[in-house]
């Protein structure tokens, strides 16, 4: 049954990996965004919270070509403070109020919705060759965001993200023009040490990586050409924010929008 | 005239901006109890077997209610016009949409009464449900209604029905015939206020109930019907509204809180939650309407055929009253002579239907405007043109047997056109709406402006 | 749990994962923040928390223990308007009310960082917040009156009781009344 009082309220990091141990039973909270409305509404039952807020996971540092990001960083703070593409899908998200609360982590780790998809940070993040620093049963470990958003955040507390400050970014969206509008399709590209890389957000319940686009690129395609890889990588469907009729006639254009402004 | 074209400062402004406006969720009365719904999670099913016994044995619950609790059960919002009533306010043997109330708990607080709502147990059987008006009219779909797939009490009659003129010597007479069918589809209200309401039992017996309907009076008379109480023993307190929009003219909350108020002897509050909001409430009725127009090659409207589906949801509410506003304006701001209109009130499996900003004519407006564009489309004549010429004017008469003394459409296409900088014919700038005379007197419009002749309704009640 | 709302520390019982909206209005009666979605989709539960707008719906209590917390209430009372209420109220840029002491916090949030923000960056920055009444165009027109400083004394002077309380003026010169 649900308990709002047991609440642990860890105050570094390491405290926070021992709270949250192999994770069984405990209910991550960093900015609440996605995890409160459940609360109230009772689709989510918390026997016992880790409330992230003040363990001290919310600095970015950037230095030697790296960006390390703390998990619980708002999402409002990578608006200035992180790179590209990063930044600008950062704006992107929610409103000012929503975008000073929900967090990178939260973001990275927020389940989709059976109507849409949410965690439009990911695809960023894909670009970026981002790295997932995690605690849980296993102890401590980093994985690629391929393989973080592959397994799923079950069992694992995410500390902090490590990525690559690129040599380029670019991306480009539909959005809706009103309020609190989740993406309907984004597409971020940038250049890395590992290459240029393509992903695209709003097209399936995570984000993912548009490696036919990236292979076309690599064969030389131009942009409006390696564009129409882009159905490769995805099927996308119909959700309550748009169709997927209508995401497979946008997508090929914006992929190719993304890789002219990367250009 | 103090008031017209002065700026007065708003009387409720100032309690607005420092917070001070009491809205019925703002009222505070210690001891309140808060209430939640076990609601319907199928659109249509037989109710087999309901237990609240857990629910009632629940630490911190107070009451719970069901369709044995409600004296009078089932009532009509138009059971003043003789219209016989249809809808329980809590669900008895079957659901027919979903969202539909069951059970409702007063707790503690509002976690407490939802988890009480997870120890009810009901079995349902689940049944067909129907969504689409359309072919809930078809001649082999299975009415799940008691009155069967239409409401059948507009007098005598299963339509809403409007015959005026000659509507078949119109389209013998017509160069062309334009068809059109329109499809509008449900639109949530949206209050950023939820439905709330408030129920306080006093200690002389009476109820004070904290409400936000826009219809006090008639949300008054609606729980003294369900409690069998005569109205003096309620006081309403209400006007404070956050929004309604045709979404607060139902009577949502009171009537609960009141029957779980004196079954606790407790104040009683009941929340919707957004979701409820969307998936529960009623909303702007889906509507399928299809229209033929007999037209001149010269852009002259001489008669119309039209049929209406509107869609209830699974009870009638208001909706014969909404399909009755329908038929009235059923030829939009243009005289059409010859009539034929039969509106019918469609039942479906959807959460019933009711008012919402211009009740009933939102919708034929938005079709007989299009249809408009499509006749000029299709006689390849001007569209602003095609309206002022078959523009209502002083004199005529409406599809409800109104004669016009002021009628409005002349001036407000004219106004229309100046402001988007459009051109429009020299006779058709100096047009006025006085009397119908020489050109825009043809031999078709005489009988529809110069007696009260030709024009028959069936009655004006619902 | 102990915060400081309105300028006064308080040390509150509701339940550290109860959210901050249910705090203000069921514990300490503070029923300015509506509880419109319990969502973050509406912006008409939004306080300010340490100066900056937030969605108290969202908030859990636990992440505001020591922090500050200021509520349409604080900003101005009747008789006493602060610039933006007085602006909202001479505007009309309101109707039911339900939304607007969240626009009205926001708003003085805003003006806070930016004293003269454009049309596009009020849009921005207000976005959150859903109206269903006004169609936002008083609204926009009364945040740009407040950031101009165009704000009529009577109208800061609004709602006073008491023996010096103004009548109100009919405001457009040449009007019939
Ligand atoms: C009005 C509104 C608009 C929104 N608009 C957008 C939008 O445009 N784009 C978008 O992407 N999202 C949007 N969101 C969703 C949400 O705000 C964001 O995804 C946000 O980044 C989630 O972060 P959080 O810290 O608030 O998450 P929380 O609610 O705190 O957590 C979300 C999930 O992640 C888990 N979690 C959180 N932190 C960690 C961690 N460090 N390790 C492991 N698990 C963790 C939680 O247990 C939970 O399952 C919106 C939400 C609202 C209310
Ligand atoms: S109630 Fe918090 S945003 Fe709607
Ligand atoms: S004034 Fe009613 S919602 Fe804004």
């Amino acid at each position: 049954m649900t308990n709002l009082t047991n609440v642990l309220v860890p105050t570094s990091a390491d405290d926070a990996a021992a709270a949250f141990g192999d994770g069984s039973g405990v209910t991550v909270v960093a900015g609440g965004t996605i995890v409160m409305p459940d609360i109230k509404l009772g689709r989510l039952c918390p026997e016992r919270t880790l409330y992230l807020g003040r363990a001290g996971l919310d600095r970015i540092e950037r230095s030697g070509g790296m960006c390390r990001i703390g998990a619980a960083t708002p999402v409002s703070a990578l608006v200035d403070g992180a790179p590209e593409p990063l930044a600008t899908f950062a704006a992107h998200v929610g409103d000012r109020e929503v975008r000073g609360q929900a967090t990178i982590g939260g973001n990275l780790c927020a389940p989709a919705t059976a109507t849409f998809s949410r965690g439009d940070l990911q695809a960023p993040l894909l670009t970026l060759d981002a790295r997932i620093r995690s605690a849980g049963s296993t102890g401590e470990r980093t994985d690629s965001i391929e393989d973080f958003l592959a397994a799923g955040p079950d069992g694992r507390l995410v500390l902090e993200i490590e990525v690559d400050e690129p040599k380029r970014a670019a991306s480009a969206s539909v959005r809706r023009p009103h309020a609190h509008a989740y993406t309907i399709l984004a597409v971020a590209a940038a250049e890395t040490a590992a290459g240029i890389r393509v992903a695209i957000a709003g097209a399936g319940p995570r984000a993912v990586r548009a490696t036919s686009v990236e292979q076309a690129l690599a064969d030389g395609a131009s942009p409006e050409d390696a564009g129409q890889k882009a159905l490769d990588d995805v099927d996308p469907q119909d959700d309550a924010i748009a169709s997927g009729n209508y995401r497979r006639q946008v997508l090929p254009a914006l992929v190719t929008r993304a890789l002219g402004d990367l250009s | 005239m103090k008031a017209v074209g002065a700026r007065l400062p708003r009387y409720d402004g100032v309690g607005h901006v420092t917070g001070r406006t009491r809205f019925v969720d703002d009222v505070r009365i210690p001891g309140t109890l808060w209430a939640k719904a076990l609601r319907s999670p199928h659109p249509h099913a037989g109710i087999k077997r309901l237990d609240t016994s857990k629910a009632e044995k629940h630490p911190g619950v107070h009451a719970v209610i069901t369709h044995k609790d409600v004296p009078r059960n089932v009532y009509g919002h138009l059971e003043a016009l003789g219209v016989p009533a249809d809808e329980p306010l809590l669900a008895d043997d079957d659901v027919r949409y979903k969202g539909q109330p069951i059970a409702v708990v007063a707790a503690e607080d509002e976690a407490t009464a939802l988890e009480a709502v997870e120890l009810i147990e009901v079995e349902f059987e689940e049944r067909e449900p129907v969504f689409d008006i359309r072919k809930a009219y078809d001649a082999d779909a299975k009415p799940f209604h008691q009155w069967g797939p239409a409401f059948p009490h507009f007098g005598p009659y299963a339509s809403r029905r409007i015959r005026k003129g000659d509507v078949d010597d119109a389209f013998e007479r017509a160069d062309v015939i334009v068809q059109g069918v329109y499809r509008p589809q449900a639109i949530e209200q949206l209050p950023i206020e939820p439905q709330v309401g408030l129920s306080v039992p006093e200690p002389d017996g009476r109820l004070t109930i904290y409400s936000c309907t826009q219809a006090m009076y008639f949300s008054m008379g609606v729980v003294a019907a369900h409690l069998e109480w005569p109205l003096n023993k309620l006081k309403f307190v209400g006007g404070t509204v956050g929004g309604g929009f045709g979404g607060k003219v139902d009577t949502a909350t009171e009537t609960i809180t009141a029957l779980l108020a004196l079954k606790a002897n407790r104040p009683v509050k009941w929340r919707w939650t957004r979701e409820e909001e969307f998936l529960c409430s009623s909303t702007r009725a889906p509507w399928h309407m299809e229209l033929a127009d007999a037209v001149t090659s010269d852009g002259w409207l001489l008669g119309r055929k039209m049929i209406t589906l509107h869609d209830a949801g699974a009870y009638t509410r208001f909706s014969s009253y909404g399909v009755t506003k329908h038929s009235f304006h059923h030829t939009g701001a243009y005289t059409i002579p010859n009539l034929r209109f039969d509106g019918y009130v469609i039942y479906t499996n959807r959460s019933p239907t009711s008012a919402m900003r211009g009740f009933g004519v939102t919708s034929v407006s938005y079709a007989v405007e299009i249809h408009m564009n499509r006749i000029a489309e299709t006689l390849g004549i001007d569209p602003l043109e095609l309206r002022l010429k078959n523009a209502n004017r002083i004199g005529d008469l409406t599809a409800n047997r109104v004669r016009l003394s002021d009628p409005s459409t002349v001036p407000v296409v004219l106004a229309a056109a100046d402001r988007i900088g459009y051109e429009l014919g020299a006779e058709f700038k100096q047009m006025t709406s006085e009397p119908r005379s020489g050109d825009l007197l043809p031999d078709h419009l005489l009988t529809s402006v110069a007696r009260d002749g030709g024009a028959e309704t069936d009655g004006r009640g619902a | 749990m102990r915060l400081t709302v309105n300028g006064i520390e308080r040390e509150l019982s509701t339940r550290p994962l109860d959210t901050l909206l249910n705090a203000l209005r069921e514990e300490l009666g503070i029923t300015s923040p509506k509880a419109g979605c319990q969502q973050g989709g509406c912006g008409a539960c939004t306080v300010l928390i340490d100066g900056e707008p937030r969605r108290s719906c969202l908030t859990p209590l636990v992440a505001v223990d020591g922090a500050t917390v200021t509520t349409v209430e604080a900003l101005g009372e009747p008789g006493n308007l602060s610039p933006v209420q007085a602006a909202f109220y001479e505007q009309y840029g309101l109707q039911c009310g339900f939304c607007t002491p969240g626009f009205v916090l926001a708003t003085t949030a805003m003006l806070e960082r930016n004293a003269n923000p454009s049309r596009e960056q009020i849009l921005e920055e207000l976005v959150g917040h859903v109206c269903r009444c006004t169609g936002y165009v008083k609204i926009v027109a009364a945040v740009e009156a407040a950031a101009r400083g165009d704000v009529s004394e009577a109208a800061l002077e609004a709602g006073a009781t008491g023996p010096s309380r103004r009548e109100p003026e009919v405001l457009v010169p040449g009007s019939p009344a």
